[in-house]
């Protein structure tokens, strides 16, 4: 019993940042059906810039601020350079040139800095723990947990009661009819990589305070758990993004204290298993969302 | 007030829309009828800003508005109420309404929601409702309501009695007469060719593409070459 | 009857005309061939040294993208995933092929006994692609679903999730895989002494890609590349071409994994990872990812790129030896720029031309227009098929709930074959929505639906549709990039499959009844609205349904088109002897075409009788015309 309890407050912590990564790609996905394949060079672009400005110094209260910054920055860049340009095209169009710019970012990286690991320091707090009866509970997770919360009850609101947030899920539902209404195409598709960036850019700082570390294609891995959670929870839709992501963090975390230690190390191929059984049996993810195909 | 000169749209390799002529006065109900493919969507997405036409020109109130986006059009006061109408169906007829408010003032806002509260009292009762859930004549009704929240100054509707059990399309046409009554500018293409002719000042007749006529409806009703556009004529 | 019909099946083959989809095509790809091999072998005498390996490799990465171009082409789901299958058939090779005296070196302790394993290349070959085919079935099963559920996109990410996880468990599983660094190896470097096997495997993915494509599987697959629903509606299920199309692609992979890993000597996660996807995945997109031609033709143009980009990275002008200087470009030409060619070449070719440099050409469809007569329009015959079968449809007490609101209650109606019956009623009766439980879109909370007797509820779209109820769509679903010909042959092999092949009318003479011969070889998407509406109905006729279920054909019609279309709809059902069960709220259109009328109002059926019946009940008047609004 105890030993679930611990898992599922670890599986919260992971959890937390794979909903607040997959929010970002199903906000994206929401108002332009691209799947983000380039969401995690969010993160890989904050891995450099804490990379230079910690080795610098500079303590983490002032990087953290400077890696959301960046990741909404780098976010809106993207979309100016690249998916401004491919706006209504084919779901291929739009995976291929999500992937194209994860390669053209990753291989900047390569070509102008080095394709060996830079190593940054972590905050000192990230490996203490706190007990509540035989629970250890990692400060880092409470903080994680803590933040996730308010983030989502923040996006919430925003999508949910302000003006930006209505022209959000009109231009979600149909984008020329919004077009029609005056909703701005520009400013709805922009906020909706600022607001995305902005995810990322929370997670990211996360991530990197655990990791501690950057390479070139650093962005892999976030993006793949961002993208995976979306799907789980069903594509199309934000709450599920946000379950798919806990969901995610979960499984891995009870997997990994469950399994064997011989074959421990390959969690992640008995997630991709539980993934494709999952959509053997429930091909629509957690959440269906509602095809407003008309026949 | 509204220009249209040697308009031409395509569709990769079709000419939906060639050479099109067309004005519109203040205050005026123009009509466009014409069968099926003749161009008319097409004339009024080219003219909202929803296509992009290969070539001629379209101004309003002397500005050149050729190309421009819907969203920069709906500002400078041109509505379009598309073809299916195209609610928001997950959203609450508020809601709806709210987006199509979304270039005016808060205040604003406020005070058209509740003036088209008066007008569609339908509306109002069921402001919290999924607008998925609204019948046809009451989701026809939202449509242009949402419309005119942004106060155009040229409202153009697109088949607006399309799909619609006959009573509804008096529904319809009652509107358009009271929009007409109240001086409002209309643009509207409409299958029903008999009933359009009833309410429009003038008429355009579109086919294949081109604009074929012009004139009030007393006028083109006469032109034998026209009795195709007018044969049978849905008006039960 | 059964008897009749495998034989008919067997009759129907393989490919619709073997000229045209086997000789042509087989000519085509053999001079390609040709022209691949020699264009490598004057680059190789041309520059000594390094360039016999890059041909080697362009040629082994040419079996690779024609393997991935038989799945993405063919069903327009877009796969990172075959690079993980290639990294599946890498190692399943590398562990079976390698001696054991090798082996107990990097994995000593590999499982169920594989360090001891010796079975030599070919047969190492064989259970390469058998393990990675197999575990492509599992793959495919959640591909297909998930698609077919939440669209390509769903498919797309579990592909991007297989390559990741075959990467992380060839990190993580060194007794197995010689884990992240060492890897597995043969003794000596390069272990391949002889192109012929390479030359062989290159023709054979060449000659099967290009006949996948224009064989029955492959023409289905490409129906559901262009609408999924509506191919469903014609009797097809992509889920099956999608997996068929997969296991080829898979099996055309492996052995080109396999060449690969031999040729290299050895292998290592990184091989089989993102670079070589993209790599790949860019050679595919740039030629054309519809085209066998476009996929060999991207592999030369990006093989040539790519080891400009490498040169220009090294040495900077000095490649040219023209005595430029690059000094100003420094900041450009580095180590690794390839890999930034690649991703930029990509990411130009999805904003600039996405569909590549080819696009949908094909060089044996060029060699078969250029060799061709052109044809004269068939004759469309005057006698028409004997309606012999007397089948009935009868649809008892439907019910359907959308949450709160009841779109039908206990509704139903009853057809026979030769007769027209129509629905109307008012916007919100229920009409479209009875067609969508009839073809099985949407479940009905109760009720039957019975065809010649047999129950249809719950039975899969494109089973209702082979059993005989084929459909139109009242939006326009046609396969837009397919030609006019094709949409009608299309369901025309779906109905050979199921009927006698001689007595389906020709696809040519549907066409050409459609009055669509003019525009026979014109894509569908690039037809007008009414020439569109009119190959609906000719597809939809192709499938010989016994009932053709037709949505609101006259929608947006002008009185003129809509009494056209009456004389269309009957020639169509008389030429295939079907059925005809008609929506429309075009009163003046169902009262010319139909014998018997049914007229729903909220969900219930209020009205049956004769146009004439119908036209002077009160009940309809009160509902349809009448005083009350909904």
């Amino acid at each position: 019993m105890t030993e679930l309890l611990q898992n599922l407050i670890d599986g919260l912590g992971r959890g937390s940042i794979y909903a607040l990564l997959a929010l970002g790609v199903a906000v994206i996905f929401g108002v332009m059906h691209l799947l983000n394949f380039a969401h995690g060079e969010l993160i890989t672009v904050s891995g450099y810039v804490a990379f230079w400005t910690i080795s610098e110094g500079w303590s983490w209260y002032l990087v953290t601020p400077i890696i959301i910054g960046t990741a909404i920055v780098t976010s809106l860049v993207i979309e100016r350079v690249a998916f401004s340009r491919v706006r209504g095209s084919s779901d291929f169009t739009l995976l291929l040139t999500s992937f194209g710019v994860h390669f053209v970012v990753s291989a900047i990286f390569l070509l102008y800095v080095s394709a060996s690991v830079k190593t940054f320091s972590r905050p000192g707090w990230v490996t203490n723990t706190y007990s509540i009866g035989s629970l250890h509970i990692e400060v880092f997770d409470t903080v994680v947990i803590g933040v996730t919360l308010v983030t989502l009850l923040g996006t919430s609101w925003l999508i949910q009661r302000t003006m930006f947030g209505l022209a959000l899920r009109a231009a979600a539902a149909d984008f020329d009819t919004a077009r029609l209404m005056g909703v701005r195409s520009d400013t709805v598709i922009r906020g909706a990589f600022a607001l995305s960036g902005l995810l990322a850019g929370i997670a990211g700082v996360f991530w990197l305070m655990r990791a501690g570390n950057t390479v070139p294609s650093a962005g892999i891995a976030p993006m793949l758990k961002g993208v995976l959670a979306a799907l789980i929870g069903g594509l199309g839709s934000l709450r599920g993004a946000v379950l798919g992501g806990f969901v995610l963090g979960l499984a891995e975390v009870l997997l990994r204290s469950r399994l064997p230690d011989s074959v421990a190390s390959l969690t992640e191929g008995f997630v991709f298993l539980l993934i494709a059984l999952l959509f053997i049996f429930r091909p629509q993810g957690l959440i269906r969302v509602a095809h407003a195909e008309r026949v | 007030m509204l220009e249209v000169s040697r308009l031409t749209t395509r569709y990769g390799a079709i000419s939906a829309l060639r050479d099109a002529d067309l004005h519109v006065g203040s205050g005026e109900v123009v009509g466009l009828i014409g069968p099926n493919g003749a161009g008319k969507t097409t004339l009024l997405g080219s003219i909202a800003g929803l296509l992009s036409p290969a070539a001629g020109s379209v101004t309003f109130d002397g500005t050149d508005i050729t190309g421009n986006s819907p969203e920069k059009l709906l500002r400078l006061g041109v509505a379009l109420v598309p073809e299916h109408r195209r609610i928001f169906g997950d959203l609450t007829v508020e809601e709806n309404l709210k987006i199509g408010g979304i270039t005016q003032s808060r205040d604003e806002r406020a005070e058209l929601l509740h003036e088209m509260g008066d007008r569609f009292p339908v509306l109002r009762e069921k402001r919290t409702v999924a607008a998925g859930y609204l019948s046809g004549g009451e989701s026809q009704q939202l449509a242009i309501a949402r419309a005119l929240m942004s106060k155009p100054r040229l409202l153009m509707m697109d088949e607006p009695s399309l799909g619609l059990a006959p009573v509804l399309v008096d529904v319809v046409f009652e509107l358009i007469e009271t929009l007409r009554s109240q001086g409002r500018t209309l643009l509207v293409v409409e299958q029903n060719a008999t009933r359009m002719l009833e309410v429009a000042d003038r008429a355009y007749v579109l086919r294949s593409g081109e604009v074929v006529a012009e004139g009030t409806g007393s006028e083109l009703r006469e032109r034998p070459d026209l009795f195709d556009t007018f044969v049978g004529g849905n008006g039960q | 009857m059964a008897d009749q019909r495998s034989l008919n099946a067997t009759h129907a083959g393989m490919f619709p005309n073997l000229r045209r989809d086997v000789a042509f095509p087989v000519v085509g790809v053999g001079l390609l061939f040709g022209a691949f091999i020699a264009v490598g072998l004057l680059y190789q005498s041309l520059f000594s040294g390094a360039a016999e390996r890059l041909v080697t490799i362009a040629l082994i990465d040419a079996i690779i993208v024609l393997g991935i171009q038989i799945y993405v082409g063919n069903t327009g789901v877009l796969s990172f995933g075959h690079i993980g299958f290639g990294a599946i058939a890498g190692y399943t090779f590398a562990i079976f092929a390698i001696a054991p005296a090798e082996k107990a070196k990097r994995i000593p302790d590999a499982p169920f006994g594989l360090t001891d394993v010796d079975v030599g290349s070919l047969a190492a070959v064989a259970v390469a692609v058998a393990v990675t085919v197999v575990v492509a079935v599992f793959v495919g099963i959640g591909l297909a679903r998930s698609g077919a559920e939440s669209g390509a996109v769903a498919a797309t990410v579990i592909t991007l999730a297989l390559l990741f996880v075959t990467h992380e468990v060839a990190r993580h599983w060194p007794e197995m895989t010689g884990g992240e660094r060492a890897g597995l190896s043969f003794r000596i470097g390069g272990a391949l002494d002889t192109r012929m096997p390479i030359y062989l495997a290159l023709a054979g993915a060449l000659v099967l890609a290009r006949l996948f494509a224009q064989s029955r599987r492959g023409r289905l697959a490409k129906a559901g590349r262009e609408d999924d629903l509506a191919a469903r509606a014609m009797g097809v299920n992509p889920m099956v071409q999608q997996m068929i199309a997969l296991l080829i692609s898979v099996a055309v992979v492996s052995i080109g994994a396999s060449l690969r890993v031999y040729e290299t000597g050895s292998i290592l996660p990184e091989n089989f990872f993102f670079n070589y996807t993209l790599l790949t995945l860019a050679m595919l997109i740039v030629g054309g990812r519809n085209s066998v031609t476009g996929a060999l033709f991207g592999v030369a143009v990006m093989t040539v790129g790519r080891e400009l980009a490498r040169r220009l990275g090294q040495d900077g002008f000095e490649v040219f030896g023209l005595g430029l200087d690059s000094a100003p470009l420094d900041w450009i030409f580095r180590e690794n720029l390839q890999t930034v060619f690649f991703g930029v070449a990509m990411l130009g070719f999805m904003i600039w031309r996405p569909k590549g440099l080819l696009s949908d050409w094909e060089f044996d469809d060029w060699l078969y227009r250029r060799f061709t007569r052109t044809q004269s329009a068939p004759v469309v015959p005057e006698t028409t098929m004997d309606s012999d079968q007397d089948a009935r449809l009868e649809v008892d007490d439907v019910s359907v709930a959308f949450g709160g609101f009841q779109a039908l209650s206990q509704a139903g109606f009853e057809v026979r074959s030769g007769q027209v019956v129509g629905i109307i009623g008012p916007n919100g009766a229920g009409k479209t929505t009875m067609l969508n439980v009839v073809t099985g879109l949407v479940p009905a909370t109760s009720g039957r639906v019975r065809l010649n007797g047999a129950d249809l509820i719950g039975t899969p779209s494109h089973e209702i549709a082979r059993a005989g109820l084929v459909r139109t769509f009242q939006n326009l679903r046609l396969f837009g990039s397919l030609t006019v010909r094709e949409n009608v042959q299309v369901t025309r092999l779906v109905a050979i499959a199921e009927h006698d092949d001689r007595s389906t009318p020709e696809a040519d003479v549907l066409v050409a009844a459609a009055g669509l011969w003019d525009h026979r070889d014109r894509r569908a998407s690039e037809l007008d609205y009414g020439n569109s509406r009119r190959l609906e109905l000719a597809r939809a006729a192709a499938a010989r349904p016994l009932f053709l279920l037709l949505d609101e054909p006259t929608s947006g019609m002008s009185d003129t088109e809509s009494l056209a279309m009456v004389e269309q709809v009957q020639t169509m059902a008389a030429l295939v002897g079907a059925g005809v069960v008609v929506i429309d709220h075009d009163l003046d259109f169902i009262i010319g075409i139909c014998d018997r009328i049914y007229c729903l109002d909220r969900g219930t059926v209020i009205a049956v009788g004769t146009p004439e019946e119908i036209q002077a009940d009160s009940a309809v008047q009160a509902a349809y015309l009448g005083s009350s609004a909904s």
